[in-house]
């Protein structure tokens, strides 16, 4: 593996990036979105002068459960499967170097644009909600960014997945956009509904909806800036209650997970199925 | 603690009776007047503060001037006056000031440094007796702050606290109250302490102080008339507490951020006679959370004109709460404007009071009469918050875009709305904003600030750099090149191969794409796979390069290429038959970035020198989009070109060019090719093969056929023709039955006959079915080698 090699590969997919119609609306709705959160978070509670800080991050937690899935799925799914159909990636694959360093290469550069647009969409809602609402709290802000990124990681991770084995683009978004509707609605609804039906204990229950990342997103935001899951409910207070302190490196470490298995996955896959 | 209260206490009454003796007698015994000013400086009079409070009488004042001083017991009805902020300091033990004298008072100190005891209580300022006056003092690094016990009529004011800083359960109370009536506390800015306490006093006022980052905000527990008005509560895990007390006044007061693990705003515990007018209660853990209050049959608990936004719950009630009445109040974006803790329903709450209720800032209805009231009623109907109570563990899904979802579902299909939890009759349409509030909280952090400002930078970082990185202006070492000029005195010589295939197969599903192919190019030599469409050509160079899987062993000078892919891949050039380049690059961008990947960081020399070699020079700012099929081919080279590998693989490199281009193409690969380059190619032009291989490998079926000198090919060729006969349908039968008589093996084609003919004889079957009398429409000769018998005319159909 030529770290060179991978570093090559990122700025291209980097560039390319910024060149995709798919990043570029991404990033612009991410952007408009939060700013719109953080605006109506000014204008309904700012505008009386009050912090509200919780409950615009409780809104940005929501936009990035929507937004920042889809970005990083369509991205990922794109990758490689466009690459496939145009005929480019045979051609890379002929090129010196190995299909672990094109992977990684494209997961690398793809990333740091996701990265990119997170860093944009959150820097620039930072400044509003800086400049209008009071005791906003830095490190909580800076968290939630952080763990928006490890979701677009682990989102990125699920797109290259399906990216690894598609053999046509609009077959990999079609996949990407169905993956997003199950982590979003489908497996959500379904776990609720089995929950009403089913009794399911709350131990159990939580630890069905850790199999959801956006799950472990949305739960690891709310215990890293809240301090406890209580608003989450008997479920919430159990998780805290079992894991104490340690649940927020637990959360964390469930993310990391969703980060790496599908990147693992994605790697072999892609290994196996080659350029064709 | 009772019994240190009860220990305090005869020492309190103590100092009451020496007070009162002072006032009368101490003046006469002097014989002076009382009121003097006894001063403490490093000048004198009065060198330390012991000094002065051992001369000083009651009425006097001492006025100390800056300095250090140790910890001090106040017991004559005397004024310490701090001027320069004198620092008294417990030196980390005990308590620092002791107030026990009646009418005493201590400003303009700082108080710093009391011991760390809970079980003593060390504090900052004890008072212990009435009319005392704790004004404009600063507390730092103290576990208790101030604390009043049996203080009657005590004022507290205007101090600044700021505990130790230590764990919220090893923290001391910043301020308590105890057994002490007509205290106020007002304007004091309290922050670290555990909590701000009133207990066991009655007519208290609580006015305008400010309390961050404790425990309890303001904790009152039996404690009847009270004013908690204009204070700031924020950050505390509870803002306010009230238990066991009647007829608080709660008006004006900000109560913001406070989401400890209760994390209520307001918590009203056996309260009656509750008035909450003109607060603000926003972005806490619950707004206001009541609980068995009011609990007296014919008392109160009254919300009017508050302020409950982007709290998780805005208000929750016990299911046994009644008679809370909500008027003229705002909920705005609560997570949940009002919560039932446990379930159930809400009874006997008024939630509107002389046609007026309050804001609901998910109302969704109208107010055509203009007057400022909705003219359909308000009914919380959520329904996650619904299947929240029925089944309370699907919390877990709160803020969930699933539990939207259901919201949205439930708005939209009147079938699944559940039971309204609450029903506001008068809804308002515009909300209340409690006056005397900033509006508008221009509080910029700073550190928020610089972190937005940051991550906007890193954006527009990321974003930018990558360009200038594909320009490839890095002028990289150029890798150590293997030795490719004197390929024509190796091949003559039989030197190692270049490339060897080893029984290489490859399957796709049943197929045998490829079938034990084994062959061996010297350095320097030119070979040409020849073979029908399907053959296995492209399938070989794939292999060869190791982009698909296979069995067997392909080696590039020694390089395995499944095992070792990327040096062997370092021996090869590649020109593939469907250009596939990224379209938005420039010519010189895609030099650099494919020279990147071969190692050669950059190598802008070397790319300029191939864009001049091959006449692309005038094109390099051009994206390859730009350019025409022949100059797109001629990219394609300088790429295959970059690195100066020993061997060039060319999958149909003259298929898409027209005729110049073609023989331009087969002009350069000659010249490569008497330069010393190894070539393996595949074509379907017999005149390039000619012109160009030293050697021909033929595919048939993935097999290899045969292995032979280029003019061989050529009588190949001739070897064999297919006559394609075109005939009506009914006559197939007939002509398919003629010629297998004849001893020829026809085939069926969609418009009639195939069969392979001698090229010596292709009228015969022409005529034998003329003479046969079958009607034959029409016909054409292909000629093909025997590699392309299956497959079909490769050469233009020609009229026999």
């Amino acid at each position: 593996m030529d770290a060179r090699t991978v570093l090559a590969f990122a700025t291209k997919e980097l560039r390319d990036a910024r060149r995709n119609r798919w990043f570029l609306l991404h990033t612009g709705a991410l952007a408009a979105l939060s700013l719109g959160i953080s605006a109506l978070a000014v204008s309904s509670q700012g505008a009386f002068g009050l912090a509200g800080f919780g409950r615009t991050t409780a809104s940005l937690v929501n936009l990035v459960m929507l937004v920042v899935p889809l970005m990083g799925l369509t991205l990922g799914a794109l990758s490689l499967a466009q690459e496939r159909e145009r005929g480019t990636l045979l051609y890379v694959l002929a090129q010196p170097v190995t299909p672990s360093e094109v992977f990684l290469g494209k997961y690398l550069g793809l990333a740091l644009a996701l990265l990119a647009s997170l860093a944009l969409g959150f820097g620039a809602s930072g400044l509003l909600i800086a400049w209008r609402v009071s005791g906003a709290q830095v490190q909580g802000y800076l968290g939630l960014a952080g763990l928006s990124f490890g979701l677009a990681l682990a989102s990125l991770g699920l797109g290259l997945v399906i990216s690894a084995v598609a053999r046509r683009a609009s077959t990999a978004v079609g996949l990407a956009i169905f993956a997003w509707l199950a982590l979003v609605l489908l497996g959500d609804l379904g776990l609720m509904g089995t929950a009403m039906v089913l009794r399911i204990d709350v131990g159990a229950l939580f630890g069905l909806t850790l199999l959801n990342p956006l799950q472990v997103f949305k739960i690891s935001a709310i215990a890293g800036s809240q301090g406890t899951l209580e608003v989450l409910g008997p479920a919430g207070v159990f998780a805290f209650r079992t894991f104490g302190a340690g649940l927020l490196p637990l959360l964390l470490a469930v993310l990391l997970a969703w980060v790496v298995a599908p990147l693992a996955a994605g790697l072999g896959l892609f290994r196996w199925r080659g350029a064709l | 603690m009772r019994r240190r209260e009860a220990a305090r206490t005869p020492r309190a009454l103590l100092a009451c009776g020496l007070l009162a003796c002072g006032l009368t007698a101490a003046p006469e015994a002097a014989g002076e007047p009382a009121g003097r000013t006894l001063v403490v400086s490093a000048r004198g009079p009065h060198r330390t503060l012991e000094d002065a409070l051992a001369a000083a009488r009651d009425g006097d004042t001492v006025v100390v001037e800056g300095g250090a001083h140790g910890p001090v017991t106040v017991s004559r009805r005397v004024a310490l006056e701090g001027r320069g902020w004198p620092v008294l300091d417990g030196g980390g033990r005990g308590t620092v000031v002791k107030l026990t004298a009646a009418g005493a008072s201590l400003r303009g100190f700082v108080v710093r440094g009391s011991g760390a005891s809970l079980d003593d209580e060390n504090a900052g300022i004890t008072v212990a007796a009435p009319d005392v006056r704790v004004e404009g003092n600063r507390l730092e690094e103290t576990l208790f702050g101030i604390s009043l016990a049996h203080a009657r009529g005590a004022v507290v004011a205007g101090n600044v606290i700021a505990s130790k800083d230590l764990d919220v359960p090893r923290r001391g109370d910043a301020i308590r109250v105890w057994y002490s009536d007509d205290v106020r506390i007002v304007g004091n800015r309290v922050t670290r302490g555990r909590d701000v306490v009133l207990w066991y006093s009655q007519n208290l006022a609580v006015l305008d102080n400010e309390v961050t980052d404790g425990r309890y905000g303001l904790h009152f527990m039996y404690t009847d008339d009270a004013d908690i008005e204009g204070n700031r509560l924020v950050g505390n895990s509870v803002g306010v507490y009230l238990m066991y007390s009647r007829r608080l006044r709660m008006r004006r007061n900000v109560v913001t951020g406070n989401r400890g693990p209760s994390g209520f705003g307001l918590g009203l515990k056996d309260m009656d006679e509750c008035d909450v007018t003109d607060n603000v209660f926003a972005d806490n853990r619950v707004g206001v959370y009541v609980d068995n209050s009011p609990r007296e049959a014919q008392s109160h608990v009254d919300f009017v004109r508050n302020l409950f936004a982007g709290n998780d719950t805005g208000v929750a009630l016990l299911p046994s709460v009644r008679r809370n009445t909500y008027t003229d109040n705002a909920f705005v974006d609560n997570g949940e404007h009002v919560g039932i803790l446990g379930g159930g329903t809400l009874g006997e709450n008024a939630w509107a009071r002389g046609g007026r209720g309050n804001f609901w800032s998910d109302y969704a209805g109208y107010d055509r009469d203009g007057d400022g009231v909705g003219d359909v009623p308000y009914r919380a109907e959520r329904l996650f918050e619904h299947l929240t109570q029925r089944n309370p563990a699907l919390k877990l899904f709160t803020y969930a875009p699933a539990a939207q979802a259901l919201e949205l579902a439930a708005r939209a299909v009147p079938l699944v709305r559940p039971q309204p939890k609450l029903e506001d009759p008068a809804p308002l349409v515009a909300p209340h904003v409690p006056a005397g509030l900033p509006r508008g909280a221009a509080v910029a952090g700073a550190p928020l600030v610089a972190s937005s400002f940051g991550l906007v930078a890193l954006a527009v970082g990321l974003l930018a750099v990558p360009g200038a990185l594909l320009r490839g202006r890095a002028r990289g070492p150029v890798e150590a090149r293997p030795p490719g000029g004197t390929a024509r005195a190796q091949l003559e010589a039989g030197a190692a191969p270049v490339l060897s295939f080893e029984g290489v197969t490859r399957r796709f599903g049943a197929t045998l794409a490829l079938d034990g192919l084994t062959l061996a190019v010297p350095p320097g030599q030119a070979l040409a796979f020849w073979g029908a469409n399907g053959a296995g050509k492209t399938t070989a160079l794939r292999c060869l390069l190791g982009v698909i899987p296979f069995e067997g062993r392909v080696t590039l000078r020694g390089h395995d290429v499944r095992r070792d892919g990327k040096a062997a891949r370092r021996q090869v050039g590649f020109v593939p038959q469907e250009l596939a380049f990224h379209d938005d690059l420039t010519l010189r961008e895609t030099l650099a970035f494919y020279g990147r990947l071969k190692g050669l960081g950059g190598a802008a020399a070397e790319a300029e020198a191939l864009l001049g070699r091959l006449g692309l020079a005038e094109h390099a700012h051009k994206t390859v989009r730009a350019l025409s099929g022949g100059l797109k081919q001629r990219l394609a080279v300088a790429l295959a070109l970059l690195g100066d590998p020993p061997l060039l693989v060319l999958d149909e490199p003259t298929a898409n060019l027209d005729a110049p281009a073609r023989a331009g193409l087969v002009a350069l690969l000659a010249g490569l090719k008497a330069a010393g380059k190894t070539l393996v190619f595949t074509s379907h032009r017999l005149e390039e093969v000619l012109a160009l291989a030293d050697r021909v490998v033929l595919l048939e079926g993935g097999r290899l056929a045969a292995d032979v000198p280029p003019r061989d090919l050529g009588e190949r060729l001739q070897a064999h023709a297919t006559l394609h006969l075109l005939l009506p349908p009914a006559a197939v039968e007939r002509a398919l039955a003629v010629l297998t008589d004849a001893g020829y093996a026809p085939a069926r084609t969609g418009a009639g006959l195939s069969v392979d003919v001698d090229p010596t004889e292709k009228g015969r079957p022409i005529a034998l079915l003329v003479g046969a009398g079958v009607p034959l429409a029409d016909f054409e000769v292909a000629r093909t080698g025997s590699a392309e018998r299956r497959a079909g005319p490769a050469s233009g159909p020609g009229r026999a």
